[in-house]
């Protein structure tokens, strides 16, 4: 059980969020949901065994003694986070201006307007 | 909403602390995890937690929305303004000029303290700004 | 649809996920290019936080058009839901 079979089960609960409820709030908070499961995934591709983190308090860097994970994806998850909070935003913001017109948050109600 | 006694004076005490440990985490983004993402969701959230406890009118009328989209829109010239001093000096863009220093040090890093102040106060601006727009909205279609 | 289907389709593919197992993971091996950012990275600029200097140092340039996402998304919110003229 590593973390990429854990990441592949929170895509799992987000992915029943998004096809298996009605209410369309619910809805996207499994979007959100499937994008934190993407941001482990990546951080957890990079894990060399017995690593440190890549913050040198006191040692110098030897290229055969000490063992660090990757930085790399860690860099890049930063920009990943602040997009799932920028699609969450909009999303939610369509959501209530969906509530405002038709006056109601049902998704098989609206399929019949 | 007109919550308790109890809610609102614990909120008010608990708001420069995490303040404060929104700065510590900004300004040591050099030296542990953290940096200008991280500390300006937490100043953030110490803005959300007043306007939770308080309700939205007040808090708007300390902390008005087009004070913060001014800062926001600085913000980001700000970045640019940091980017352009390369240029100046006959250098590529965004490239450091400002001194190394020691490693370990709090003054150290060349230009991760500028940027990473900069990020934060934009983060956030914006993140309380959609917060505010998201709160006030009235039913209109 | 019931919901039933959804149900036993979340399952299989639970059970599915829980059973693959990757033999390589964390296995030690060369890094390749990321050895650059590695050794040289406290050298050329002075933070000891590695992951640090490689968003605000080596890839500033991403760090900006991220500050710029984040502008997208207010500007956004504000057209769909703001007040209706003056």
């Amino acid at each position: 059980m590593t973390p990429i079979n854990i990441s592949l089960l929170v895509f799992m609960i987000g992915l029943y969020g998004v096809i298996a409820k009605n209410n369309m709030i619910k809805k996207v908070m499994g979007l959100a949901i499937i994008n934190a499961s993407v941001v482990l995934f990546f951080v957890a591709i990079g894990y060399r065994h017995d690593g440190m983190a890549p913050i040198l308090e006191n040692q110098t860097y030897n290229s055969i003694d000490t063992v660090l994970v990757n930085p790399v994806p860690q860099a890049l998850m930063l920009t990943a986070i602040v997009v799932s909070i920028s699609l969450t935003a909009l999303a939610l913001a369509l959501v209530v201006k969906i509530y405002a017109k038709y006056k109601t948050l049902d998704v098989q109600k609206l399929y019949r307007e | 909403m007109d919550n308790s006694k109890i809610i609102k004076t614990i909120a008010q005490k608990l708001f420069p602390l995490i303040l404060l440990f929104g700065f510590y985490l900004t300004l040591h983004g050099h030296l542990s995890p953290g940096g200008g993402f991280q500390g300006g969701v937490v100043i953030a959230t110490a803005i959300i937690l007043l306007a939770l406890s308080h309700g939205i009118d007040e808090t708007e009328n300390r902390f008005k929305e087009k004070h913060l989209n001014n800062i926001e829109k600085l913000a980001i010239l700000a970045f640019i303004f940091l980017g352009m001093l390369g240029i100046f000096n006959n250098y590529p863009f965004l490239k450091d000029i400002f001194p190394l220093g020691q490693r370990g040090f709090l003054a150290s890093a060349g230009m991760m303290i500028p940027l990473n102040l900069v990020i934060s106060i934009k983060v956030a601006a914006g993140i309380t700004g959609i917060f505010y727009i998201l709160v006030k909205y009235r039913g209109e279609i | 649809m019931k919901s039933y289907y959804y149900i036993t389709l979340i399952i299989v593919l639970s059970v599915v996920a829980i059973f693959s197992i990757n033999p390589e993971y964390g296995k030690l091996r060369n890094l390749g290019h990321i050895n650059y950012y590695l050794e040289n990275g406290i050298q050329d600029t002075g933070a000891v936080n590695l992951v640090a200097s490689i968003y605000l140092n080596y890839r500033t340039y991403d760090t900006l058009m991220e500050t710029i996402v984040l502008f997208m998304s207010l500007m956004g919110v504000s057209i769909f839901l703001g007040k209706k003229g003056k």
